[in-house]
């Protein structure tokens, strides 16, 4: 009881994080102009590195202000502090459902294109980088904390699956804001895919992710915010509830077969040595 | 070692009662209105009233997840709260609706990423560190890979 308190009652914690928030707001979106499209940096970002530069395990001087029992206390807080960013997001589904069934068809079907980590990644993994049974861990899914999970109860996270999800899922928590922020504003400002398409692939089953990727998707095109985060809410919605499955039933064992096919050579000379 | 530290996270949100969480997302949603009233003109008053509709149904959100014995994360029973109450069939939505959009969603997103960057722990410092150049370029492909395969595959179905 006395630990809850500590840190529903951390002060010093609640206040940098209320600067922080002030101090991002205040410089507001900048876009960065680069050749193919413009890479837009969110408030939101700003205040994850503000964030990182007062923690005392990146920058040592910042111990003084922030203790260790501050870090551990900011933890749980994550998902309390993404509660009305997502329920604000409902509010914005719940009118637009009519337009959300209407792309049904697409929306549902998308999710299966959380797959394109495979093509896109296990090969690079396995062919280029020489990794060993770690790529199957860290190339099945987008590795958010649902697909640790199946990993953890297959091959245990001691193994060396597990420490592919967990390698991915650390790199997803430092930086998948920002690279869901560039990806989106790049996408976006090039016109390769539709906008609406571009909506629904941010549900990708992580709220900072998708509020980054939403972020910057609205800000590129301001006209059609609405209807950007219904589509991105809904398409998030979706993966909470699919996304457990995909991985268990075709993204993982998938994964295992093309390790077969293509990790088979490896496992060869490696004998003959 | 590394692994159960970074795991603790997910289910550390289990630890905290009911009433905890009603107490920090009374401190969130605070933080969340000076936000709002910095990034927007919207009036601090407006602002206040959004965020009560928003705290509201992030709280029954909360107390669905513990009576409902089907096992949601929180976050998606308060985004099917979020919908439910603001569908065009749903009596009284429209005031749901109107006073939810006096909160801007992406100034919302910024105290939980500020909250995110103080909890780095050393232990993920080290896995990144450990884990090298290799997992960084694998975990960029992952997730361009998540990204531009969906959009391709609702491009072709749109």
């Amino acid at each position: 009881m006395q630990r809850t308190m500590d840190i529903v009652l951390d002060w010093r914690l609640h206040i940098s994080v209320l600067i922080i928030t002030i101090m991002s707001e205040l410089i507001g979106v900048i876009a960065i102009p680069i050749g193919i499209g413009s890479i837009l940096l969110l408030p939101l970002l700003y205040a994850f590195i503000l964030g990182l530069i007062i923690n005392p395990n990146v920058i040592k001087g910042a111990g003084v202000w922030i203790k260790d029992n501050d870090v551990k206390a900011a933890s749980p807080l994550i998902v309390i502090a993404i509660m009305p960013f997502i329920a604000k997001f409902g509010t914005i589904i719940g009118p637009s459902m009519e337009q959300i069934i209407d792309a049904g068809p697409a929306l549902l079907l998308q999710e299966l294109g959380n797959l394109g980590t495979i093509i896109i990644a296990f090969p690079v993994a396995v062919l280029v980088l020489r990794m060993g049974r770690e790529s199957i861990g860290a190339c099945f899914s987008v590795a958010r904390e649902p697909n640790i999970a199946i990993i953890a109860d297959k091959y245990g996270l001691k193994s060396q699956e597990g420490a592919g999800v967990m390698g991915v899922y650390v790199i997803g928590t430092l930086f998948g804001t920002f690279i869901f922020a560039i990806l989106a504003s790049v996408l976006a400002t090039t016109g390769a895919f539709s906008v609406e398409a571009l909506a629904m692939a941010c549900g990708i089953g992580s709220g900072s992710m998708m509020a980054a990727c939403t972020g910057a998707l609205a800000s590129a095109i301001p006209e059609m915010k609405e209807q950007i985060l219904a589509l991105a809410g809904a398409s998030n919605v979706l993966t909470y509830a699919t996304g457990i499955y995909l991985g268990i039933f075709v993204a993982l064992p998938l994964t295992e077969k093309l390790y077969d096919l293509l990790g088979r050579k490896d496992a060869v000379t490696k004998v003959g040595e | 070692m590394n692994t159960s530290e970074t795991q603790m996270d997910p289910t550390a949100e289990r630890k905290l009662s009911l009433s905890a969480h009603a107490l920090v997302l009374v401190i969130i949603c605070a933080i969340g209105l000076v936000g709002n009233t910095v990034a927007t003109d919207i009036p601090i008053a407006d602002g206040f009233v959004g965020l009560i509709v928003l705290y509201v149904i992030s709280m029954v959100g909360l107390i669905l997840t513990e009576v409902v014995p089907i096992k949601l994360p929180s976050v998606a029973w308060i985004s099917l709260i979020g919908i439910l109450v603001t569908l065009p069939w749903t009596p009284g939505s429209e005031w749901i609706v109107a006073h939810a959009k006096n909160v801007n969603f992406l100034t919302l997103a910024t105290p939980c990423l500020a909250y995110a960057g103080i909890a780095i722990a050393r232990q993920e410092i080290e896995i990144a560190k450990t884990s090298g150049w290799k997992i960084f370029i694998v975990a960029v492909l992952v997730m361009t890979g998540t990204y531009v395969g969906s959009a391709f595959i609702a491009d072709l179905f749109l």
